[in-house]
């Protein structure tokens, strides 16, 4: 029993995850007066989607429609490195974080290739556009980690998590706010949200995300969209680990693992109402503006982890 | 210790005789084989030399000559791993090497580059064993020469001789600059024998101690092609015979670190305070330039050489931070950081003879290197395209390849920087943690790049569409490379057990700390969930229909309209315009109408700053100089009288003065 509530945990997040984006584009309608589809409507689009037939270019290889689903299953086993209601995940050992990193990467490089074996002009566009975004996200998102697991004097995310619930929240230290900062700029980069990109454009010409799936369909889409909301599940999960784990279940009773499932539903809930709020009140950046917004977020991770040699408080 | 002299005599006369064999096969059209096999035994023995040797407490000495010429060699753990590194990754080059020559190279040529690559392969050898000075440097500069040489089989155009000059000019500067490191060692040890060179170690004033660092991390770093000391790389190892390419970047640069490792862990053990800054610093420099020119080339054998100077630079990365931890009396992780070193160092020469020898397949098959003149290649080269992915991947730091590794104990090591006292240490060696993440993300966007545009999408031109995949022995050259990387990858415990004990050699009283025998169980797990979820989802059977890609509704799509290298990179180019300084020329004729022009020319030529803001005006200075001296010749024979009597004059004057 014990041993499987890490497993629970990721499964949430993997079959969770349309839902979170369903919540978000429910509240985003909301914030704009709008009635909004239903939160369940992101589950009703990959049925669909699964149910549908595959469409390839006549001259892509094996790698095309192979692409979709490795970027599903390394975005799917990241999951498994993340806490979530207790601090403990399925694996975890030292250093776990940047294997973490490592795998989100795997996911991105090979969502690149699979959008350059389309054979398109957008693909490509797409994929040059995703490595520019990611090749800067990748500093401040390891800065961050870094800054926090100095604070904790441990390089294991669970780890990490336990040291920050023996903490007082109102006891906050700058490091952390720093930290949070640049995380949080790397989350929406990473899962191309505005004001990085925007995941419901239709114009060909402003697209990161949107760019290199157009060629793909059917399952193959559906797994790619599938890990992306995943990617999106796992980075806010990330956050309420490492910046609000409190509430996170110490013992294996019932009532408390009850609370911390409702208190993760909750600070869920809460970032979901704040993506959506900015979302709904900040224009999309020109594509080279985000290397600024980057360099700012690395600027802040950067100061996080010097922080941490001076006290961190 | 009986079996391995007698290994290491079975190998050197192997080296030996390649040569006969190459000679032999040259006219002999049934024993074609013969020169590639006996260089590939003759570097098993000498891998079982290493593996013998890497474990055993007693090295293996032989000494042989008198001073100043003594030539011994000693194969302790450290020499053990080079030279197992060096026999061993070569193992597979020469597998390639076999089916790749004959097809591009006519006999002569061949026998020449046998028996040439075997004098070479042995003079890293010597390097590597060599217990004195004497021998160190001989090998040193064989290494130089017969690389060179390799060069000239090759061809002999203008354009080469040129880059071959920069590369032997370099070359013997470092050369130099190494030589002088041992000699500043004479004043207190009296002798080049590596033993009294690491007794006097610990008698160096601080002085002589920060000269003989400065020096042997100028003359290695040379060598090794840290920035700005990297100006030869990109320009020597493209223009060798692709095996070549894969020795010279793959194996060449790692004698250069060996000579590193030896000289400031363990003749100095551990150079000065500053030391470990400088060593981080040039390597964060080497890494991110490295990578940033990578990003901008086309042409494959130059981006794969940029590569090589970006991983030298995560390789001195480790070393410095070890430096570090060594300068503040942490042995267990300044033993870390050796052993992440070292294990890129054996990484790096996996996956990038790998990446080489495709990049040999591809030229092999298309006969160009311009990636911009490929595409759709995965299918026509299916399993040269999954070896090229492999080395790819691994190069990028992706897991569960054996690049990720690496990677993830200098990240390790950076980390833990933060618990050291000093302050500098505390913010440096953590913030490095954020430059190797930025130097992993962009080495990510340039193979994406190399793999997107060569090997995905459409064929750009009639030579990639046509392409051949190449003859098995050369795949199973690269099959071998890539399986050790995934090997080397899921399985880290295989080099990292033997690698700690080679570590507790250079860094006294460091025990492995207990993290890293997780490691291999997460990598596994990990692994093992990837595949398990990736299989799952590919098994479910899905119906596919072929359709034409979107091309925004309009008929004519051409490969054409597919991004290239350039386009791809453009906006990281874009971003670090200020790294590239390209010299762009746009002609649009006739000038007084520039919207309705009948002609537009676009030139656009790239040079590195250094070349421009450092190297030029050191040229310029010296042929300043050299132009000054050459009116001293004017060929008048009084005037030479004159320059005789006055060194007489001078000399006399010498002497009446000492009297």
């Amino acid at each position: 029993m014990r041993s499987l509530i890490p497993l629970v945990q990721a499964l949430v997040i993997v079959f969770g995850a349309p839902l979170l984006r369903g919540v978000v584009s429910k509240l985003k309608a909301r914030l704009q007066g709008r009635q909004g589809a239903s939160v369940w409507r992101p589950y009703a689009d990959l049925g669909k989607l699964f149910r549908k037939e595959d469409l390839v270019p006549p001259l892509a290889s094996p790698l095309f429609w192979m692409a979709p689903r490795i970027v599903f299953a390394a975005t799917a086993a990241a999951v498994l490195l993340i806490p979530v209601f207790q601090p403990a995940a399925v694996f975890g050992s030292p250093g776990d974080f940047v294997l973490l990193v490592g795998l989100l990467a795997l996911a991105r490089f090979f969502l690149v290739l699979g959008a350059m074996d389309g054979g398109g002009a957008f693909g490509g566009m797409g994929g040059s556009r995703e490595a520019l975004v990611s090749a800067l996200a990748e500093a401040p998102f390891l800065l961050g980690i870094t800054a926090v697991a100095i604070m904790a004097r441990s390089t294991q995310l669970a780890g990490i998590v336990t040291w920050t619930l023996g903490q007082n929240f109102f006891d906050i230290s700058a490091v952390h706010i720093l930290a949070f900062s640049a995380l949080a700029m790397v989350a929406v980069a990473e899962t191309g949200r505005v004001p990085v990109d925007n995941p419901t454009t239709h114009l060909e010409l402003t697209m990161i995300h949107e760019a290199m799936v157009l060629e793909h369909s059917g399952p193959s889409l559906a797994f790619l969209e599938w890990a992306n909301s995943i990617k999106l599940g796992l980075l806010l999960s990330l956050l309420i680990g490492l910046f609000f784990p409190w509430g996170m279940a110490a013992g294996f009773s019932l009532p408390v693992l009850a609370l911390a499932a409702g208190a993760y539903a909750a600070k869920m809930a809460a970032l979901a109402l704040v993506l959506a709020a900015v979302e709904s009140s900040v224009a999309k950046m020109r594509m080279y503006a985000v290397p600024d917004f980057l360099g700012i977020a690395s600027a802040t991770g950067a100061l996080a982890v010097v922080f941490t040699a001076f006290g961190g408080r | 210790m009986v079996w391995s002299s007698i290994a290491l005599a079975v190998s050197l006369v192997g080296f030996a005789a390649v040569i006969p064999a190459a000679w032999i096969a040259a006219r002999t059209r049934w024993l074609s084989w013969l020169p590639g096999t006996t260089l590939a035994c003759s570097l098993l023995f000498g891998t079982f030399v290493g593996i013998v040797l890497i474990s055993s407490t007693r090295p293996l000495r032989l000494d042989l000559g008198v001073a100043p010429f003594q030539f011994g060699i000693e194969i302790d753990p450290l020499a053990s791993f080079f030279l197992i590194l060096i026999c061993a990754v070569s193992l597979p080059v020469i597998l390639y090497a076999a089916a790749y020559l004959p097809r591009h190279y006519s006999p002569v040529q061949t026998q020449w580059i046998w028996g040439l690559t075997s004098l070479f392969l042995l003079s890293m050898a010597l390097v590597v064993v060599a217990s004195t000075g004497f021998a160190f440097l001989v090998g040193w500069e064989l290494m130089t020469l017969l690389s060179a040489a390799l060069i000239l089989v090759d061809g002999t155009s203008k354009e080469r001789l040129h880059n071959l000059f920069i590369y032997l000019l370099m070359m013997h500067v470092g050369a130099g600059v190494v030589a002088a490191s041992f000699f500043a060692f004479l004043p207190a040890s009296g002798g080049l024998h590596f033993s009294a060179l690491r007794a006097s170690g610990a008698l160096l004033t601080p002085g002589a101690r920060s000269v003989i660092f400065l020096l042997a991390f100028v003359g290695f770093g040379t060598k090794a092609g840290i920035i700005p000391l990297h100006l030869w790389l990109p320009k020597a190892h493209p223009i060798a015979p692709t095996p070549v390419s894969a020795l010279m970047s793959g194996l060449m640069l790692k004698t250069a670190v060996y000579g590193f490792v030896r000289f400031t862990f363990d003749f100095l053990g551990g150079g000065p305070a500053w030391a470990g800054y400088v060593v981080l610093l040039a390597g964060a420099v080497s890494g991110v330039l490295g990578v940033l020119y990578a990003i901008g080339e086309h042409d494959l054998k130059r981006l794969l050489a940029y590569h090589s100077v970006e991983n030298i630079g995560i390789i001195y990365m480790g070393l410095g931070a070890a430096l570090i931890f060594l300068e503040n009396d942490a042995p267990a992780w300044a033993a870390v950081a050796v052993v992440a070193a070292l294990f890129h160092t054996l990484n790096h020469a996996l996956f990038k003879s790998l990446l080489f020898l495709g990049a040999g397949a591809i030229a092999d098959a298309t006969h160009t290197l311009d990636i911009d003149e490929l595409g759709g290649l995965v299918k026509r080269l299916p399993i040269t395209g999954i070896a090229f992915l492999i080395g790819c991947a691994s190069i990028v730091g992706l897991p569960p390849l054996n690049g990720f590794v690496s990677e993830l104990l200098i990240f390790q090591s950076f980390l833990a920087g933060s618990t050291l006292a000093a302050l500098p240490a505390q913010v440096i060696l953590p913030l490095m943690a954020g430059v190797l993440a930025l130097i992993g993300g962009l080495a990510a966007a340039c193979f994406a790049k190399v793999y997107g545009v060569a090997f995905l999408g459409r064929a750009r031109t009639a030579a990639a569409e046509s392409a051949q995949e190449v003859p098995p022995m050369m795949l199973s050259g690269m099959g071998l490379l890539a399986a050790s990387c995934i090997g080397l990858g899921v399985f880290p415990r295989l080099a990292l057990d033997t690698l700690f004990s080679v570590a507790q050699t250079l860094v006294p009283g460091s025990s492995p700390p207990t993290e890293i025998a997780g490691l291999q169980r997460i990598l596994v797990a990990t692994t093992v969930a990837v595949l398990g979820i990736g299989l799952l989802t590919m098994a479910a059977r899905v119906r596919r229909r072929v359709t034409a890609p979107w091309a925004c509704g309009l008929p004519g799509l051409t490969t054409r309209m597919q991004y290239t290298s350039a386009s791809f990179s453009k906006p990281i180019r874009a971003v670090f315009a200020a790294v590239y300084k390209a010299d762009r020329k746009l002609d649009v004729l006739p000038a007084n109408r520039p919207y309705f022009p009948s002609s537009i020319s676009y030139r656009s030529v790239r040079t590195t700053s250094f070349e421009r803001s450092l190297y030029r005006p050191m040229t310029n200075v010296v042929v300043t100089l050299a132009t000054g001296m050459r009116r001293l010749q004017t060929g008048n024979i009084q005037v030479y009288l004159l320059y005789i009597f006055l060194t007489l004059v001078a000399l006399l004057a010498m002497l009446g003065v000492q009297e």
